[in-house]
């Protein structure tokens, strides 16, 4: 499903030329979990960002769904975005100013569904993350596990194929961080690719394949017992 | 997906209360601002607009030419016009002529006595022409009997104490009178301005003398009204040969030998207020250039505020930085997000304008009474002015939201989502261009506010020359030696003269004179013995009258000339080399006694000589707009108001307040039961500045308003950078810095584009004011400590805005600063 073909990602400023990735290949099939761990600074979010679309390789080619994507306009990579990707960051990135519900809205909002598919298949999200209960409430107002669970709602109600996890307990206790990685785990069981960025172990453990990555190369590849 | 970014847009600009708070108030505070001044210059240029028909109606103009003379542009025209025109022109559907304001006739009932200066003569037709809407009776034909009144509503109930006295008598002058209608007070935005009129078929009206006076004297305006349909361009085009057929005969037989040349034109009622031409007018008229001034500085104002907003929003742009990365990582596109935070920017213009209406709502009344209008915020009734507010506002946030939706749109998701604090937003040199710009015109209206406040001063203290203080002017027709010497003779009064209105600039009246070996018009004017010592104007070269030289008094001349005193510009207009070199020569003109029945004979008379016996320096109780003219004065026979109007009176300072009550009783005995009609020099003087020092006081106001919405962003930004850089800080107090280093380096962000805009600023504002004081004959000159003053006042401004924020600050504990993330 998804395919680099020795991509490479170089970051230029008028003084300084930083290589955060070097001809990196890798594929990762439909329904497969992912972790990818290496030291601070060897490229793992840059990897994540390529694979969300979020950023272009400077070399390479990126095969997402049959496509090469990678000299695509940033218009185009919005559109592929959109309809195919979800997002889990570290420091939960809700939007403070919507509530729990508008905020998982906002996924829907860009892919323009009517009002009452929106929030039918709001409140389903919600449900299933197990927080419904807090759909009028503010950021502010919940814990660091439930923001996190109002995130994983977001990046799944859309329905995507792949959803890409920063870090998504780096900043929960370990229950919190178990209930996170639960639904991860169980969205791959419908059909959905999960590529997740840890530092920990554990949570590694939870995925089918760990890439090692150092000094923006990939150093080596563990498939876990299924 | 509106809903959406209207609630992210309302919450975040309710948790943001303080900045949002100060953005909103300085773009109301704008807004409001711009509203009233553009209700200001709306009135400005609508004056008349309101006469039904006035497209139909003109004021007959005049141009005087002749062979060496300057031209003479007049408002007024003779008499006899009105009905010569209404002979020859088809075209004309109603004529009328208005005489009224100089010589205001003793009105009385009961106990009220009052010299009425609001008082008209005008023709019948007049309220045919210019109609506001009546109240009782009809004015339109109410002025057909020689002893009709018509009064405004105000006047009405000052004499009558209520509103429709019709049949009501007042004495006019001793006739009665009685009012046949009442109409409504006349708009403040007219060019016509009275609270009664009477008719000109009255005895004692001045008009039939004033026709009688003959072609050349210019006394009365002409309106007309033209019939429905017909062309102004085909009156004007035959008016060269009405001039020629019934104008020129008249007028070479009363000056044969000056070759003078008569050009008239219709001036439509609604242009006559802007027009730049100055002229002895009844309602003082505007210098378009300080109404288009004042609209700029209203643009200006706003300008201002919108700066403010752009530079805030893109400051604080980096907060809203997570969300631009979440929504783009969800799938915006940057058209969407570019709409959604340009939606937010109408949310604030929005909410600023409705503030910005309460406000102006609030302001008008008071500053209707300060300018001594009626202006009207009608926006719900005028949909003009309301699509008017609604378009500026929007485009005002259009055009200051795309910069900050640009740059807020423009964030790259990957960079933004990390978390942690976010790096410079960007936009930092746009940023600093932005304030340098705002105080570039802080600074440039300051300047103007300062250099107008002088000039004013100026024009009123000094530049008419005149020592007016501790002087009372008492207006009497005539003021007689009887009652100049009464009054002199009360302890207290230091000295007194009679003199005409000329002398007082209340009129003026040209003679074209030989002298010299040159032709040339002087302006002429008859005083008393000891005018000129009233004033302190002591003679340059020569003499001024003296009463025991009985050969100065022109009461002794009859077939021969008195001595004359002519000032500065005579001097340079009859081409003598110096004062001095004027002493002893002779002028020929017309020498006559000077009154209105001998005016009205249409007698002309031949040149006689006299002597110059004196130079005194210019003056004039007129506007300092114009030049002071060549003037030659005369001591004349007391006769009517024509030759001795008002009695100039130098009181002890030490004891005015004692002596003025004498001189009333002196003028009880004297005047025979005439109502007392007495002012102040200075404040006689200042009804001619009196629209100068109000443009003055609304810029000065305006610069305040600038100044306030400026310090509003600069203080709100310096709150805002402050709390950015507490990192840094933090980091630089650990190192050893004391809080004096953090506050000079907080200031100093702020200090340098206030230096810079004063750079930029100063020729700009040279400039400007240059043109501007161009407009005044007499004027300041432009003084480098203005320019320092003003620099120096915005940077003070700009550093007391951000010191107490900048303190705060640099006191703070470096631990909770580095504590930050």
């Amino acid at each position: 499903m998804l395919k680099l073909e020795n991509v490479s990602k170089v970051y230029r400023t008028s003084e300084v030329e930083t290589q955060a990735l070097g001809e990196v290949s890798l594929e990762i099939a439909d329904g497969e979990f992912v972790a990818i761990m290496g030291p601070s600074g060897c490229g793992k979010s840059t990897l994540l960002n390529l694979l969300g679309l979020l950023d272009s390789p400077t070399a390479g080619a990126y095969w997402f769904f049959g496509e090469d994507v990678a000299r695509r306009s940033e218009a185009q990579l919005t559109r592929l975005r959109r309809e195919h990707i979800g997002f889990v960051f570290q420091s939960f990135n809700l939007i403070d100013d919507l509530t729990v519900a508008e905020n998982v809205e906002v996924a829907l909002l860009y892919r323009k569904v009517p009002r009452a598919e929106r929030k039918q298949r709001v409140r389903e999200a919600l449900e299933r993350v197990g927080i419904a209960h807090r759909a009028g409430h503010r950021p502010q107002q919940l814990s660091g596990g439930q923001q996190q669970r109002v995130a994983v709602a977001r990046a799944l109600v859309s329905a995507p194929k792949l959803i890409l996890a920063d870090e998504p307990t780096g900043n929960l206790d370990t229950a919190n961080g178990e209930a996170v990685m639960a639904l991860l785990t169980e969205a791959t069981r419908s059909g959905v690719s999960v590529v997740m960025v840890t530092h920990s172990l554990a949570q590694a453990a939870a995925a089918q394949r760990t890439i090692k990555l150092l000094d923006g190369r990939v150093v080596s590849e563990t498939l876990l017992a299924a | 997906m509106f809903q959406n970014y209207l609630a992210a847009s309302l919450r975040n600009l309710a948790r943001n209360g303080q900045y949002a708070g100060i953005t909103i108030a300085g773009l109301a505070i704008a807004f409001a601002a711009a509203i009233l001044i553009g209700l200001y210059v709306r009135d400005e240029l609508s004056y008349d607009s309101w006469v039904p028909g006035h497209q139909q109606v003109f004021l007959v103009r005049q141009k005087i030419t002749g062979a060496l003379a300057k031209p003479i542009v007049e408002e007024t025209t003779p008499g006899a016009l009105a009905d010569l025109m209404k002979l020859d022109f088809p075209q004309l559907q109603y004529v009328a002529r208005l005489s009224g304001g100089t010589y205001p006739p003793a009105l009385r009932r009961g106990d009220i006595s009052i010299s009425e200066r609001r008082f008209i003569w005008v023709d019948p037709d007049f309220f045919k022409i210019i109609a506001p809407p009546a109240v009782a009776g009809d004015p339109a034909t109410a002025l057909a009997a020689p002893d009709h009144l018509v009064l405004t509503r105000s006047a009405a109930r000052k004499y009558f104490g209520r509103d429709t006295p019709i049949g009501g008598v007042l004495q006019v002058d001793g006739t009665p009178m009685s009012v046949a209608a009442v109409i409504e007070d006349w708009p403040t935005n007219s060019n016509v301005s009275g609270d009664v009129f009477g008719s000109s078929l009255a005895p004692q009206s001045l008009i039939p003398d004033m026709t009688k006076a003959g072609m050349l004297s210019n006394s009365l305006q002409t309106w007309i009204k033209l019939k429905p349909g017909a062309d102004a361009a085909t009156v004007s085009a035959a008016l060269p040969g009405f001039v020629a057929r019934r104008m020129m005969p008249a007028v070479n037989r009363i000056a044969p030998d000056e070759h003078l040349r008569i050009q008239l034109w219709l001036e439509p009622i609604t242009a006559m207020h802007l027009d730049p031409v100055e002229s002895g007018t009844f309602v003082p008229e505007t210098d378009p250039a300080v109404v288009a001034a004042i609209g700029v500085i209203g643009g200006l104002i706003v300008v201002v505020a919108a700066i403010n907003f752009v530079t805030l929003m893109t400051a604080r742009a980096s907060r809203r930085a997570v969300e631009v990365g979440v929504r783009k990582a969800l799938g915006a596109g940057r058209r969407d997000l570019f709409v959604q935070f340009m939606g937010e920017a109408l949310v604030y213009v929005a909410v600023a304008l409705i503030v910005a209406v309460a406000i102006a709502e609030i302001v008008l009344p008071g500053l209707n009474t300060v300018l001594q209008r009626k202006m009207t915020f009608d926006y719900l009734g005028d949909p003009a002015l309301l699509v008017t507010m609604l378009v500026v506002t929007a485009v005002v946030g259009l055009l200051a939201g795309v910069y900050p939706a640009m740059v807020l749109s423009a964030f790259r998701p990957a960079s933004v989502l990390k978390g942690g604090p976010i790096a410079n937003t960007g936009g930092g040199g746009l940023r600093q261009a932005l304030v340098v710009t705002q105080f570039c015109v802080l600074i440039v209206v300051l300047l103007a506010a300062i250099t107008i406040a002088r000039q004013t001063v100026f024009a009123v203290n000094e530049g008419t020359h005149v020592k007016q203080d501790a002087v009372v002017l008492l207006f009497a027709s005539p003021c007689t030696d009887t009652l100049r010497d009464a009054v002199k003779a009360v302890p207290g009064v230091e000295s007194a003269a009679c003199s005409s209105p000329g002398a007082i600039s209340l009129t003026n009246s040209i003679d074209n004179v030989v002298a010299h070996g040159r032709r040339v018009n002087l302006d002429w004017a008859p005083v008393d013995f000891g005018f000129f010592e009233i004033y302190k104007l002591h003679p340059l070269a020569g003499r001024t009258f003296a009463a025991d030289h009985p050969a100065d008094d022109g009461a002794n001349h009859t077939d021969d000339a008195p001595p004359i005193v002519i000032n500065e510009a005579a001097v340079h207009a009859l081409g003598y080399s110096s004062a001095q070199a004027a002493i002893g020569q002779v002028v020929n003109w017309h020498f006559r006694a000077i009154s209105l029945k001998l005016a009205g004979s249409g007698q002309t008379s031949p040149y006689r000589s006299s002597q110059i016996i004196g130079v005194v320096p210019d003056f004039t109780f007129g506007s300092v707009r114009a030049a002071i003219q060549p003037t030659f004065f005369f001591v004349a026979q007391k006769i009517d108001f024509l030759s001795s109007v008002v009695l100039n009176i130098r009181l002890d300072p030490a004891r005015m307040t004692q002596t003025l009550p004498r001189v009333e009783r002196v003028w009880k005995d004297v005047s025979h039961g005439q109502p007392l009609q007495e002012v102040f020099a200075s404040q006689f003087m200042l009804r001619l500045y009196i629209d100068t020092i109000i443009e003055g006081a609304f810029i000065a106001v305006c610069a305040l308003i600038a100044v306030s919405v400026a310090c509003l962003g600069l203080f709100a930004l310096s709150a805002y950078t402050a709390e950015r850089r507490t990192k840094e800080i933090g980091v630089r107090k650990a190192m050893g810095a004391s809080s004096s280093d953090i506050l000079k380096l907080l200031l100093w962000q702020f200090l340098w584009p206030v230096l810079a805009a004063n750079l930029i600023a100063w020729p700009i504002a040279f400039l400007v004011m240059n043109w501007w004081l161009q407009g005044f004959a007499y004027r300041i000159d432009q003084s480098p400590w203005t320019f320092l003053a003003a620099g120096a006042a915005a940077v003070v401004i700009a550093l007391a805005t951000v010191f107490f924020q900048g303190l705060r600050v640099s006191r703070a504990k470096p631990v909770s600063a580095l504590r930050y993330e």
